[in-house]
């Protein structure tokens, strides 16, 4: 390996002989076959390791990956978060009033036009105003140059005003999401029976709508909500590569640009792993939510 | 039922003309696409080259909707990529909701080992997020045409209509006429296309437009991240020009606002029309839409 760096500074860094070429192919066993290779990576994978990236060589894939986390679990969990939460209360208010009211009736149009609408369109909308037009928030990156790392409030209100364009982008567009399919459900629900009867026994609205139609609702909501954290990490792509926000898209899609196979897959496998852990944790929650659902063991 | 679909033609269009959503939609896809094609009759196609506008010119008498950086009429430039964006979502969804029917077809009725390990196939795409393959594909291709790439997206969107039919193929195939079928002797492909497929039709009507609305966001993706047909205009391609160029910082609003509101007006459009059909063609929902 040393042999190599030695022949790459000789050279001046330019891409140079094939003999070089070959070395590297040779270093990162992209000579082998598929076969002999993908039994190399997952020996690999088994004892926790990721590789080495080739297009950065000296630094490790899992480091890369570590690194890029943070920043895509943060912007994307909280964004999830707000607009689920936000989303469910206003569609559930909404779809309780219905046609009674005129003013949340005309919330439903604007959710249609935000849901519709790709993340990544409204992100330029909201570059063009905020970041160009009126320049109160800055392009792209994820902190500023010089702004010393670390928990002074400096870094961290720099941290936020970096990553409001990108949060806002996406928490408006699963806004729209929430808010159609809780007003929906809730909708839906109104007619039940034991809706009927609760306002027969008197009890006041309110606690209707939050305590029965509601929670009876919150069920399909959050498999909604556990379906959308699986896919956090994959979730922005295009978003991340516009704001050049780095994280795991960025991450992802420069290593795909550059070929950098290692890179490509590890964070592929992260990907895998996020859903599946998503899906198994949505199981185990449901009980939790809705007392009905009960898993018993085989034979009892 | 769905079967109105078929039994009565007539009163299917009605409900469907009937239905505020559907022809909301139907109203606005179809004016775009007017524009787009009668586009071309008026502007001279011509000014699509560099240098044939004075560049950066707002839209005024000269350039109808502008020009860009490099004097390329907009208006002439919308005219290519709007027919070309809705050919990729045609061939894409027409690819994925035929490779999906079938799938999901097979896997419902047939069942066992088929079932199992298609189910396997569809679970396997359903959870890895196709725009990565469709990424590192785009990349290792390098310079695709607008017909390459619809197919690509196209072979990537079959899982979700997969699923979808598998699970409606379970039910049905348990109710009394297929059975009645199965015992008069039908084989299994006839049961599949004379007596199952009539009740999914005008379902995976609704599941094509959803397939559309994927083809152009994924193209739009692709296009906007610089991997779309460069030699081709796209309206994810225009606003790849446009932020390539700066039109975002240099305020040249027209260039990349466009097919911006345009690509909005189309998914908004797509989306009421799939809202629609499937309000038609599942009672539940039309008494509960509002």
């Amino acid at each position: 390996m040393g042999a190599v760096l030695l022949k790459l500074a000789a050279m001046g860094g330019s891409l140079g002989s094939m003999d070089l070429v070959e070395e590297y192919r040779r270093m990162f066993g992209l000579d082998r076959s598929l076969w002999e290779q993908y039994l190399s990576f997952m020996r690999e994978l088994l004892q926790g390791n990721l590789g080495y990236s080739i297009g950065s060589f000296p630094s490790q894939v899992s480091d890369m990956i570590r690194y890029a986390i943070p920043w895509t679990i943060g912007l994307l969990t909280i964004t999830t978060i707000i607009s689920w939460g936000m989303g469910s209360i206003i569609g559930a208010i909404v779809g309780w009033k219905g046609k009674r009211s005129r003013f949340f009736q005309m919330l439903v149009p604007i959710a249609l036009v935000l849901y519709t609408t790709p993340y990544y369109i409204l992100a330029l909308i909201l570059v063009y105003f905020f970041a160009s037009y009126w320049q109160i928030f800055p392009l792209s990156g994820a902190s500023s140059v010089g702004v010393v790392q670390g928990f002074s409030t400096r870094y961290i209100l720099d941290l936020l005003h970096h990553a409001a364009l990108p949060a806002l982008s996406i928490i408006l567009v699963s806004l729209g999401w929430w808010f159609l399919s809780m007003r929906s459900l809730i909708t839906s629900l109104k007619g039940e029976d034991y809706i009927h009867n609760a306002e027969a026994m008197g009890i006041k609205e309110p606690r209707i709508l939050w305590g029965y139609a509601f929670r009876n609702a919150l069920l399909p909501q959050t498999t909604g909500l556990a379906i959308s954290f699986g896919h956090i990490v994959g979730g922005a792509l295009v978003t991340e590569v516009i704001f050049a926000y780095p994280g795991i898209g960025w991450l992802i899609f420069n290593s795909i640009k550059s070929l950098d196979y290692p890179v490509i897959q590890g964070s592929v496998l992260l990907i895998i792993i996020s859903v599946t852990l998503a899906n198994f944790l949505i199981d185990i929650a449901y009980p939790l939510i809705d007392p009905r659902i009960r898993y018993e063991r085989a034979g009892s | 039922m769905a079967t109105v679909a078929l039994r009565r033609p007539k009163k299917f269009l009605r409900l469907l003309l009937e239905n505020q959503k559907f022809t909301i939609g139907m109203v606005i896809f179809l004016t775009l696409f007017v524009l787009a094609i009668f586009a071309n009759f008026f502007i001279e196609t011509g000014k699509r080259t560099s240098g044939s506008l004075t560049p950066r010119q707002p839209p005024g008498e000269t350039a109808l909707l502008g020009s860009d950086s490099l004097g390329r009429s907009i208006a002439s430039q919308m005219g290519e990529a709007v027919p070309n964006s809705l050919q990729v979502g045609l061939i894409a969804a027409f690819l994925g909701t035929t490779i999906g029917a079938l799938i999901g077809f097979s896997s419902g009725y047939f069942g066992g080992v088929v079932d199992g390990v298609l189910r396997i196939l569809i679970d396997v795409f359903l959870s890895v997020p196709s725009l990565l393959f469709l990424i590192l594909i785009a990349s290792l291709l390098r310079g695709v045409s607008v017909q390459v790439m619809a197919i690509i997206i196209g072979l990537f969107a079959w899982a979700w209509p997969a699923r979808q039919v598998r699970a409606q193929v379970l039910s049905l195939k348990e109710r009394g006429f297929v059975q009645v079928s199965r015992l008069s002797g039908m084989s299994g492909l006839e049961i599949i296309f004379r007596e199952l497929m009539p009740h999914m039709l005008p379902w995976l009507g609704a599941n094509f437009v959803n397939a559309f609305i994927a083809a152009i966001l994924a193209e739009s993706g692709l296009s906007i991240l610089g991997l779309g047909p460069q030699r081709e205009m796209t309206l994810g391609m225009m606003i790849y020009w446009a932020l390539s160029y700066g039109a975002l910082l240099q305020n040249q609003w027209w260039w990349w606002f466009i097919p911006v509101i345009t690509l909005m007006a189309l998914f908004l459009a797509l989306y009421l029309i799939h809202i629609g059909l499937e309000e038609v063609s599942n009672p539940r929902l039309r008494q509960q839409g509002a």
